[in-house]
């Protein structure tokens, strides 16, 4: 019984691991495809699968097709890392992109770094990706949480706030994203303090404790990382409280995207001032035009959602550092990837060699009415680069 | 279940222990760090087993104690640079008292009362892990496990990791097989008579609560090296349920069944995960399936199957 279970096992392991096969590129893709990140983790595929489309129909990479593997990281650190780890060993995948949270993102760093593989980090923030966690393969092309929090603590010196209190994530970008945010009120808004640090689950649904501390800590900002489905419920429970008539909201989870907003409609509250990578009505770099229509027609709506273009940015660095490079050899992919620039649909970028991060601004603005929609949309947008000044 | 091995299971494991080791050769570092998982939760499963099978307990907290060996090899290891021995030492050690402390409470209570409280110490641990980030990483996990130049390749660690978990069960067949392990199938069966003809039966049920966290934690201490990093999901309510699920599939009445078990699921969910994402909805399917129709698991099939055959003759 047992043995022939295994023979059984090995047989049908073999037969499926399949030889890398030379004639194509293969990429490792890393996004929540189901539960609470497919929200994201679906839209950055089509972004994914768009650039892949694009450059097949030009030819592929080296003039080989490319094939994407695709592997659900359930938002979990230790599912993302078993998964990375099999997109290599089984799949024979060149290089890996995506990850979602930033505990994932570093979960999949230590992977490229134990195999020796090239991994772009597309959406992640967390600083220590880039800084103490770096090594010779790992890329990326998000923002992080320092350019955030200074954007944040440029914006809390404009609004003039003088008491703030800080709610994030208690995971990896919650953690440094607050730490960004300290450095960020010290240069811009040296005369702001922080009354009060709040830690939430990631995944958490109920915020009423938190809400009655905010309103009780007497803070006129509220600076946060709250995400997608955390930032919707939070502002659900503290609306009716009237939490931000009492508050100017300023967040660096991208709750300005199109996907939050148009999401919540009339639930979105006042005095929010929220950043995002890409607005779809907002062309920013005249090649955004067409993307978006290809964009739109791919999604099937109009009003498309910000995280394609990162996931999209993703692939294309990739694709012009193998050319660059003349192979999928990771070192030479590496090699290649350190100081490289190409122009995307939200204007050119470019990856620092040293640091092995790109020149990933972002949009920021207040969220406000606009006659004849019934979402709220950012005015003006404000595009503030990555760049720190001490 | 008699004090020796028969001469066909002797035979089944020595072949077992043979393709294991014959694994690498296959080139395929897929199939490397296949069969090493599925060694560490044949072992993780096996270690449950004497609380289940031959206590005649249930608990749902076991995953805590193959966490405890986890993040304790993770941290010393990697955070106190300790060399493998003494930091292997001291997670087998660690999982010993941890689970010496908890099994001290548990044990004053049986049936649900045992198993609830099972569940709440291992939160309790799960709980230490999530907050304590200094020195677990919190919900990021503890990334990036220095483990020993000597093992950090594949196939070292790979023989390295079968030496260990086969050195386990070894030890683990001889201590169920032994005085002790009858006497534990005395209590299991009829706790008041084991009691009248002498035996202390909680200190036996202790004992065996301690040994299986004690080779849980060498199964977790096995996974943080293979995984370079240990996270709080290790330590987490289903991580207990998945290793339950592994026991009863495999068969709680046979010794090698939580193996089979855990081998089976383990290989179930890759395969699964590769074509649905509706793996939850299969564990409960085949969790239905042996509750429904298969109480002693494919142990108990095979056996069934074996009868008939022999009748056939």
């Amino acid at each position: 019984m047992r043995r022939s279970l295994l023979v059984a096992t090995a047989a049908a392991a073999v037969l499926t691991a399949g030889a890398v096969q030379a004639d194509e590129i293969r990429i490792g893709v890393l996004y929540p495809i189901a539960g609470t990140g497919a929200v994201y983790g679906e839209p950055a595929m089509h972004g994914h699968n768009m650039a892949v489309d694009e450059l097949n129909a030009a030819g592929g990479i080296l003039g080989k097709k490319i094939v994407s593997f695709a592997r659900d990281t359930k938002l979990k650190p230790a599912a993302a890392s078993a998964a990375a780890k099999e997109l290599i060993t089984k799949d024979g995948v060149n290089v890996l992109v995506g990850g979602l949270s930033s505990a994932v993102g570093l979960a999949i760093s230590e992977v490229a770094r134990q195999e020796g593989v090239v991994y772009v980090a597309t959406i992640p923030k967390t600083i220590k990706l880039t800084t103490e966690k770096r090594h010779d393969h790992v890329f990326r092309t998000a923002s992080h949480t320092d350019f955030e929090g200074d954007a944040m603590g440029q914006i809390v010196a404009k609004l003039g706030l003088k008491k703030i209190c800080d709610i994030q994530l208690d995971y990896a970008y919650g953690h440094d994203l607050a730490a960004g945010i300290e450095k960020g009120l010290k240069r811009h808004a040296p005369g702001a303090e922080k009354v009060l640090d709040l830690r939430v689950k990631l995944g958490a649904t109920d915020y009423n404790a938190f809400i009655s501390q905010i309103m009780g800590a007497g803070c006129d900002g509220v600076t946060s990382g709250l995400w997608g489905s955390h930032f919707v419920n939070f502002a659900q429970q503290g609306s009716p409280f009237g939490l931000f008539n009492q508050i100017k909201y300023i967040s660096g989870g991208e709750i300005a995207s199109h996907e939050i907003a148009g999401k919540m409609k009339g639930d979105y509250p006042d005095n929010v001032w929220s950043n995002t990578y890409e607005l779809w009505y907002h062309h920013h770099d005249p090649s955004h035009v067409a993307f978006q229509e290809a964009l739109a027609e791919r999604s099937g709506t109009k009003e498309t959602a910000m995280w394609p273009v990162l996931a999209y940015i993703g692939v294309k660095f990739i694709a012009a550092a193998a050319e660059k490079a003349g192979s999928m050899d990771a070192d030479a992919l590496a090699a290649a990837l350190k100081g490289m620039s190409i122009d995307t649909p939200v204007g050119p970028r470019t990856i620092d060699p040293e640091t092995h991060q790109a020149d990933t601004g972002q949009f920021w603005g207040p969220m406000v009415k606009k006659e004849g929609v019934d979402y709220r949309v950012m005015d003006p947008v404000t595009f503030i680069p990555a760049v720190i000044e001490e | 279940m008699t004090g020796r091995m028969t001469r066909p299971v002797l035979a089944a494991c020595l072949t077992v222990l043979v393709l294991l080791a014959l694994v690498p050769l296959l080139e395929s570092n897929y199939l490397i760090d296949l069969f090493n998982e599925i060694m560490i939760y044949a072992l993780f499963a096996l270690s449950l087993n004497v609380i289940i099978g031959y206590s005649g307990n249930v608990s749902f907290g076991h995953a805590a104690y193959f966490a405890i060996g986890g993040y304790t090899m993770a941290i010393l290891l990697t955070t106190y640079e300790w060399s493998l021995l003494p930091a292997f030492a001291a997670s087998v050690a660690f999982s010993f008292v941890a689970s010496g402390v908890v099994a001290y409470f548990c044990t004053r209570l049986t049936d649900i009362y045992f198993a609830m409280l099972t569940l709440a110490f291992s939160m309790l641990v799960w709980g230490v892990a999530f907050k304590w980030r200094s020195m677990t990483g919190g919900d990021d996990g503890f990334v990036g496990v220095d483990v020993p130049a000597f093992i950090a390749e594949r196939v070292p660690f790979y023989y390295f990791s079968l030496v260990v978990i086969a050195t386990a069960v070894a030890v683990l067949w001889v201590i169920c097989h032994s005085a002790f392990g009858r006497a534990l199938l005395a209590v299991r069966e009829n706790p008041v008579r084991a009691g009248f003809v002498g035996i202390n039966t909680r200190l036996m049920r202790w004992w065996a609560f301690v040994v299986a966290g004690t080779f849980a934690g060498i199964a977790g201490s096995l996974f943080a090296m293979v995984h370079r990093g240990m996270y709080t999901e290790s330590a987490f309510w289903p991580e207990s349920a998945t290793v339950l699920i592994m026991t009863l599939l495999g068969g709680m009445y046979s010794f090698f069944g939580p193996a089979i078990g855990a081998a089976s699921l383990f290989l179930l969910e890759r395969l699964t995960n590769e074509y649905t994402e509706y793996w939850p909805l299969v564990l409960g399917t085949i969790l239905l399936a042996i509750l429904m129709f298969l109480p002693e698991g494919l142990a108990g099939l095979a056996q069934a199957v074996r009868r008939q055959i022999l009748r056939g003759r």
